[in-house]
């Protein structure tokens, strides 16, 4: 199995650095248990209906340690469509879907999302909100007889999502 | 009446009214009442912000589900997003690691987690607290002969293991539902197939929702119902794009179950907001009996 190292030559180095910082986020470690079957891909629709994406080659590049090929702009995993269908295939209880959402994160670490998530990340961390309310909402809502939207107190939000250490450092001062 | 607590959302709120507006017209009538949730905020959504940072989404989500701990409530939603990031984040916070993680972190607003609360998503509120002859009993106008296809999505489902709704192989919810209002529910060949709303290119959810489209156009199908406002939005608005791309006009309007609930309890076609969409479900037209006066949407979209 070297076809994620296929250009490589036939050695294939793990980067653990790079599984590390994958198992830190929620469920990145899950794709340890990955057994190679292919149950996952069958029922996958980006990997139907795309000929560059298979999460069981996602799966194999993260245990050989290759996932820097993942995290480039553009890459193949926002062409996963988060149907969950490999959650449900999975014998082994990977989640591959969840694997990917945390090279996501990943993503997220080094500052590289496509443009129209990066805008609507933006939009909930403004508003608390991703579809922001204004006046023709308003309208809109008054025409059905529903009351305004109940306000979010971003205050609160904005504590939450604060990375921890910034948190800790504010606490000491 | 027993009473739920309303996680409405964002897309539904301020895209959609008339969908908030359905729920809430056709839930009392099946015995269920609708508790609001001050100060909620974006579930947050399980693609965009959770590709940012599980820990962020997480606590935000249990932030939510903590407003409803607070009324003492189980909480309901009405779309499949809002259903995969609350159930989700219930089943997770069982870790109790995770739970003290996260739990860390709602100390900085004052608040705490306790998974006391469980989430429900309206059509298995409906088929679990109301039953399916609550729902047949309260239509007032049966939509006989109507053939109603079904597009499940994804959230309600699965994963199964966190959902427990439904057999996510064959399903039965959402066809017993159509059924309670008199039509016929249409299973397609491809309707397993997600929305695509997720995925950032453009060919896969095409090509996918052209697919989807050709079978339930096969099937002879008048409407595509769904029970969320992301695959709405795809098979209103994507649809254009399909049509535009493939050359096919496939005219399939989508419809929200609680609209075409609420119209087969009698609500008018024009009290129900279909005006506002690219492809119009006109085929009720037929049920309205009362046609005085109204003169609901004249011309399709194309
Ligand atoms: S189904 Fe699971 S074990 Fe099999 S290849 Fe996919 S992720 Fe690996
Ligand atoms: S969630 Fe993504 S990887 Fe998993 S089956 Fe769906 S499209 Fe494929």
């Amino acid at each position: 199995m070297t076809e994620a190292a296929g250009d490589r030559g036939d050695l294939v180095r793990v980067n653990f650095d790079f599984r590390r910082e994958l198992a830190e986020k929620i469920e990145g470690d899950l794709a340890s248990f990955c057994y190679q079957c292919g149950a996952c891909v069958g029922d996958c629709p980006a990997a139907t209906y795309s000929d560059e994406f298979n999460p069981r080659e996602i799966m194999l590049k993260v245990l050989y340690g290759l996932g820097e090929e993942l995290l480039v702009k553009d890459s193949i995993l926002w062409q996963c469509t988060n149907c969950y269908n490999c959650h449900e295939r999975c014998p082994q209880e990977v989640k591959p879907v969840e694997v990917i959402i945390s090279l996501k994160n990943m993503l997220a670490d080094r500052g590289i999302y496509p443009d129209p998530v990066a805008k609507i990340i933006k939009t909930f961390e403004e508003t608390g909100r991703t579809t922001p309310l204004n006046a023709a909402v308003d309208r809109q809502r008054k025409r059905f007889g529903l009351p305004p939207m109940s306000p979010v107190p971003m205050d609160e939000i904005r504590k939450l999502i604060e990375p921890q250490d910034s948190a800790r450092e504010a606490a000491k001062e | 009446m027993k009473r739920f607590a309303f996680f409405p959302g964002c897309l539904i709120p301020a895209r959609h009214p008339a969908m908030e507006f359905a729920i809430r017209h056709t839930l009392p009538r099946l015995g269920i009442e609708i508790v609001d949730l001050e100060g909620a905020s974006c579930c947050p959504d399980p693609i965009y912000f959770k590709s940012k940072d599980k820990l962020s989404w997480l606590s935000v989500a249990a932030r939510n589900l903590t407003l409803a701990e607070d009324l003492g409530l189980d909480i309901f939603t009405n779309c499949s997003g809002c259903t995969a990031t609350l159930s989700e984040t219930y089943h997770l916070l069982q870790d109790e690691a995770l739970r003290a993680r996260v739990n860390e972190r709602l100390k900085r607003i004052g608040r705490q987690y306790r998974g006391t609360s469980r989430i429900r998503h309206i059509a298995t509120l409906v088929r679990n607290e109301a039953g399916y002859d609550a729902v047949r009993e309260s239509v007032t106008r049966p939509l006989e002969g109507l053939r109603v296809a079904i597009h499940y999505g994804c959230h309600l489902l699965k994963p199964s293991r966190i959902m427990q709704v439904d057999d996510p192989n064959n399903p039965s919810v959402l066809e017993n539902l159509v059924t309670a209002l008199g039509a016929t529910p249409v299973r397609h060949r491809n309707w397993y197939l997600c929305c695509g709303k997720a995925c950032q290119t453009d060919d896969i959810p095409a090509n996918m929702m052209h697919d989807l489209l050709s079978t339930v156009n096969d099937e002879r199908a008048d409407i595509l119902c769904m029970i969320c406002p992301t695959c709405f939005g795809q098979f209103d608005h994507g649809q254009m794009k399909v049509a535009k791309r493939f050359g096919e006009d496939f005219h399939t309007a989508p419809i929200y179950y609680f609209q075409l609930l609420a119209f087969a309890q009698g609500v008018p076609y024009d009290k129900l907001g279909f005006e506002r969409q690219r492809f119009k479900p006109e085929c009720l037209l037929r049920f309205e009996t009362a046609a005085a006066g109204s003169s609901p949407s004249e011309s399709r979209t194309e």
